[in-house]
Order: structure tokens, then sequence, then C-alpha cells
């Protein structure tokens, strides 16, 4: 399956992360893809192999591997088209995979920071710490709702349209959902996620009186920064690729049942 | 995410040739100046960009996008960002020139990286950095009732104001605060007791 895939896809050899670069290089030319590789499934050890052979063991997609490190690691370089190419199984895998990586780890560490710092700090500072965590456990829901919705509804009507043009089935109840709920109607509702993750920051950074575990504190403000960089790529990720694919999706169906 | 509502200084680069826009663009990033920057590519371009965003504090322009007579399209382009500071790159000085910086295109790099830095250097103090962040009584007032969960509408009935000056009021706040969720300021206000926790409705 994606062996055919990797013997038609062509990339620029001159990207600073190629097939053939050793996946170790990958991480020393820039540390921050280390949670991007972990959530394709990749262990440590992996000696001088290079970004193929790992990949091959891990039965990973290495041009989707590579477009995702390369434009993790570049803004600028964002292959818009090359990306849409792959299937939506392919991008809604990797998706998924993102948010377990949020609300399994990203999300508890930095509730464990302010668990700890609620622990760590003056009496009188308590209860802002408190304040804190309760609007992070407000952010929490939000975001989880948020995925929750995207993988139980969104995500699978993608599938569908997907193998329903795969196997050029197209049940009634799928196309009549495409003319009443397209792709188009599902609004992000990311926004307010984001506002409230800047909101958080700008709570520590501008108006929490001084904690006496500012150790504790720059960890905390470390990693939303990190969780709100990685929630944009997401975000990119999903406006800028799969949408525009399901809409051409939708399209093509309604073109197959001529109802267009 | 944009940055927190960082003011940058506007730099507008007129240059008819992409490949000199970004010239002038390097250099100006080399030199450790981060603007916001327009581009326009001729003269007509210019003028109109100058016209839409007005406050341009630095205007970089090649003069191959000036008409003759270049000392008085010149004047017009500076008429039109008072304000700002223009730095004019040419083969040879303009006669009656109205513009007081002048880059020579024959100057080498250490040349041209000392005119930008002439050009875009400002003193720099420390101590009358009082930027106001203090709320006024009104807009406190103000952050009471969104703690408290009222509307706009309810604001604006409830201090005797009209609804577009609660609105501005709100702006206001979220400006100096850097907060703009309604959660986030309720948080702000029971953080610094202007209101109470028990007052929140969930």
């Amino acid at each position: 399956m994606f062996s055919m895939e990797s013997n038609i896809y062509v990339m620029n050899k001159n990207l600073p992360f190629t097939a053939h670069t050793k996946m170790a290089d990958v991480i020393h030319m820039d540390y921050r893809l280390i949670p991007i590789i972990g959530r394709f499934g990749i262990d440590y050890g992996f000696g001088g192999k290079t970004v193929s052979e790992v990949c091959e063991y891990h039965s990973i997609n290495v041009w989707f591997f590579l477009e995702i490190v390369n434009s993790y690691h570049n803004q600028a370089y964002f292959p818009k088209k090359q990306l849409q190419n792959f299937s939506a199984q392919l991008i809604i895998q990797y998706l998924c995979n993102t948010h377990t990586y949020y609300l399994k780890t990203k999300v508890p560490e930095i509730e464990g920071y302010i668990d700890k710092m609620e622990k760590n700090v003056l009496e009188k500072n308590v209860k802002n710490i408190q304040l804190l965590n309760d609007f992070f456990k407000e952010y929490k829901t939000e975001l989880q709702n948020h995925l929750e919705k995207e993988e139980e509804n969104v995500f699978p009507y993608i599938i569908s349209l997907e193998r329903s043009l795969e196997e050029k089935i197209m049940p009634v109840e799928l196309v009549e959902r495409i003319k009443k709920e397209p792709i188009e109607a599902y609004e992000r509702s990311h926004d307010n996620v984001e506002l409230k993750l800047g909101d958080l920051k700008n709570l520590i950074m501008r108006h929490l009186p001084p904690v006496f575990c500012k150790a504790l504190c720059q960890k905390l403000l470390t990693e939303l920064f990190r969780l709100e960089a990685d929630l944009e790529d997401h975000a990119r990720i999903e406006e800028k690729v799969l949408i525009p694919k399901v809409k051409l999706l939708e399209q093509k169906i309604l073109e197959a049942c001529g109802t267009e | 995410m944009e940055q927190n509502d960082v003011v940058k200084i506007r730099v507008v680069i007129a240059a008819g040739q992409f490949l000199y826009r970004l010239g002038i663009k390097t250099i100006i990033s080399a030199i450790g100046v981060e603007p916001d920057l327009y581009e326009t590519n001729c003269f007509k371009s210019t003028k109109k960009c100058l016209h839409t965003t007005p406050g341009a504090d630095y205007v970089v322009i090649h003069d191959d996008i000036l008409p003759e007579p270049r000392n008085i399209n010149l004047n017009e382009i500076g008429k039109l960002c008072p304000c700002g500071k223009i730095l004019l790159i040419g083969n040879d000085p303009i006669e009656n020139c109205p513009c007081a910086n002048f880059a020579l295109n024959i100057e080498n790099q250490k040349e041209m990286v000392e005119r930008f830095q002439e050009f875009f250097y400002e003193p720099e103090t420390t101590s009358s950095c009082n930027i106001k962040e203090q709320l006024s009584e009104r807009e406190i007032d103000v952050l009471k009732a969104v703690a408290h969960g009222c509307s706009n509408k309810e604001i604006a009935d409830k201090l005797y104001i009209s609804t577009n000056t609660v609105i501005s009021h709100r702006k206001n706040i979220t400006d100096k605060l850097g907060i703009k969720t309604i959660a986030g300021l309720t948080v702000y206000a029971i953080m610094n007791n202007i209101i109470k926790p028990e007052e929140v409705k969930n």
C-alpha cells in the first residue's frame, strides 16, 4: 500500500530532513521535534539508522513523516498540496495521535506543575494558584470536548467519504450529510481555546503575585508556550490540509452521484 | 499565534525590484530591527500605501520608483508621512533633495549597514517608561460587572452609559491586562480582590 505511494513520491532532497538523514541527526538538528517523532510511535535506540529505515521498521509512511517534520521545523515551509495528497486516513491518524499527546501527556504535565505550585507557595498565594488551577481545568474540558467532537463526529465522516470513493459505493445517508452538514459547517471552535491559553500565560507572567517556586513557574510557562505552538501546527494541518481535502472529496462524491 | 499586542515600528520599503526589497529587508534584520513591513513597487502604490497605512515611522525608497522631477515627487511622499523619516537609495544624490538621509548604490556592505544604522538609530532611555497599566475606576466597575457575568447591555444599564462605551472600556481593559476571555478576566478580578469568588455565577 504505502510502498506504492513511496515509489511515486518526489521530494526535494535539499530539505534539511530527507529519507537518508540519520534519525538521531533529525533530533540533533531540532530538538523541538522530539514530541513529533514520539507521536509517530518511534522509540529511541535508532543507532545509525536513517529516517527511511526507522520508518520502515515502524511501518510509517516515510514521505508523510518527512513532510510533517520539515514543516514543523521550518514554519515557512508548508507544502499544502503535497500534504493534501496523502490519504485522509493517514492525516487523521496523525491528528489523533496528536490529540492523545495533548490529553495524555501535555495537559497532565501542566496540571502537575500547577498542583505542585499550589503546594509550594506561601499561604496568601494559594488562593491565586487555585484560581489558575480552576481556569486550566476549564480550559482542559473545552479542549477535550473539542477534540472528542472531532474524533467522534468529524473524523469518522471524513473516513467514510474516502472509503465511499474508494469502494465506489455512495450510501444515501452520506450524500445527505454532505448536502446538509458539509465540512464547511464545521466551524473551528479552537479559537476560544487558544484565547484561554493566551490569558493563562498573561495571568502568570503579569498578574500573579511573586511566587517562591520560580523554577516550577518557569517550567509551567515554558510548557504552556510549547503546547500553544503545537496546537498552532495542529490547527494549520486541519485548516490548510484536511479541510480543503475533505471539500474536494465531498465534491467528488456529489459529482459521482450526479447531484451537483 | 500573534504576539501579545506588541507595538512594532512600521517600515515601508519602496523599490521596483523584488530582489532589491529583499536586500533592504535583510539589512534591516541584520541591524536588529524587527518592524511591520509594507512593500511597494512603484510610485503610485507607495503613495497609496502611505495613505492607507498612516503613521509609517520609516520609509526606505529606491529612486527607481521616483518619476521626474524626483525632488518634487519625493516631497510629495514626505508629505504623506509627516511623522516618518525617509531614506533614499540611488545612484546619485538628487538635486535640491528634500530628504536628509541618502545611501548610494555603490556603497559596500559595511557602508550600507552603517547608513541603515544611522537611519534607524533612536536613543532609548529606561527612566521614562511609565505606560499606564492601572485600570481606571470606571474600568474597574465594568470589569466587576463582566466578572459577574453581565452582558454589555446589562452593564450599560447598570452604569448609565451607552453600550458602545462599555465595549470601549472592555477593549481598554483587555489591552491593559492582556486578558481576552471572560473566564480570564474573572480570575484577574478575584486575584486582585475586585470581586469575591462566591459572587461568581456558574
